[in-house]
């Protein structure tokens, strides 16, 4: 049994500065439960002119109640209430000649309990004109989002060179959830039921535990919880990546890192990054 | 920038991030990379970062996960046209 949620958005940004954003929308006020960041592998493809980045996100949650209920905490290695911390392996290829960027990301961790895997594709949307206006304006584009992505540009001109050329970048988002939960167990059941030498002394608990439940009945609630929980965490992802694209609008890519050094020092002093809201750090 | 893992790792970490993003947005995003410029740094920065991840126990993670995902991985990278 597999969950799977889907969904389509379009970025009113155009589609380099949507890649950039995507390196860069951690910390942002909408993920102040992601602790660190790092780069751990990448390749650049200089035939393809394809980047390849895999990275390593240490993200705090909270574990549902309903979780916890389901589950033994032993199981989980969580606190009593259920705080915990979970590791998220992101993989990333961006084309930026034929204008894609594939992302995926999983949890690393309790993997047979639930895994989780995300996958975003951005797009350049292929524009509807014939080829020789679309030189020209690929040329007059290029230019703009030269001072756009302005390394050390100051807001003044970056903000035009976005809201004029109008460019947009389309997304596609899904979600696929699947419990494994119980699966490994029944294998040493039903390898131990034919007569091979298994060790029984961690089996009486953990059967009885699932036999109460039924495995497929224990696999459909959590996939449940978790498609509530992805439910409940993609608008901020997408309000994540909007502030970081808007102050890149503001401010170039110089704008984006203060923002992140103000949101990385109040999420160290405890605060929260939004006023009106409720605290985000328990959210997916 | 975002914080590392490892605390002991920010600085070269922070160092690494900046050469890459001027490099990302400079050349890549161009289509004007002919080479990774910023590889010496990363080396640096995965020096430090790999002992923590040895320690933790978090390399043999991340290994299984990519060998699971191997086939995924490869459909992943393909070519698409």
């Amino acid at each position: 049994m597999v969950k799977f949620y889907s969904s389509t958005d379009t970025y009113p940004y155009p589609f380099p500065a949507v890649t950039l954003a995507y390196f860069l929308r951690y910390p942002n006020p909408y993920s102040t439960h992601v602790i660190s960041t790092d780069t751990i592998a990448r390749h650049f493809d200089p035939d393809t002119q394809r980047l390849t980045t895999i990275r390593l996100h240490l993200k705090r949650s909270k574990l549902p109640s309903a979780v916890t209920k389901l589950l033994p905490r032993s199981l989980l290695g969580a606190s009593a209430t259920g705080d915990t911390q979970s590791y998220i392996l992101e993989k990333s290829v961006v084309d930026v000649k034929e204008g894609w960027m594939d992302t995926e990301s999983r949890n690393l961790e309790w993997t047979g309990v639930l895994s989780v895997v995300e996958r975003q594709i951005f797009r350049r949307p292929v524009p509807d004109v014939p080829d020789n206006i679309k030189v020209f304006q690929g040329m007059e584009g290029a230019a703009r989002r030269h001072g756009f992505l302005n390394f050390g540009g100051s807001g003044a001109g970056v903000k035009v060179g976005v809201d004029l050329n109008g460019e947009t970048t389309d997304v596609e988002s899904s979600v696929t959830l699947h419990s494994h939960v119980g699966e490994t167990w029944r294998k040493k059941r039903l390898a131990a039921s034919e007569g091979s030498s298994s060790s029984e002394e961690e089996q009486p608990q953990k059967v009885g535990f699932l036999r109460s439940w039924g495995t497929a009945a224990l696999q459909r609630n959590i996939e449940k919880i978790g498609l509530t929980r992805t439910l409940r965490s993609q608008p901020n992802a997408r309000e994540g990546m909007k502030v970081v694209l808007e102050r890149m609008r503001e401010g170039g890519l110089v704008g984006v890192l203060e923002g992140m050094r103000k949101d990385r020092e109040a999420i160290l002093q405890g605060r929260d990054l939004l006023k009106d809201g409720p605290t985000r750090a328990d959210e997916e | 920038m975002s914080a590392s893992l490892a605390p002991e790792c920010n600085q070269v970490k922070e160092r690494y991030d900046n050469c890459f993003l001027k490099w990302y947005s400079e050349k890549f995003l161009r289509g004007a990379a002919t080479t990774d410029e910023c590889d010496p740094l990363f080396k640096q920065y995965e020096k430090c970062l790999s002992k923590v991840l040895n320690d933790r126990g978090i390399d043999k993670m991340v290994k299984e996960a990519r060998e699971d995902n191997r086939e995924n991985d490869a459909e992943h990278l393909k070519p698409k046209r």
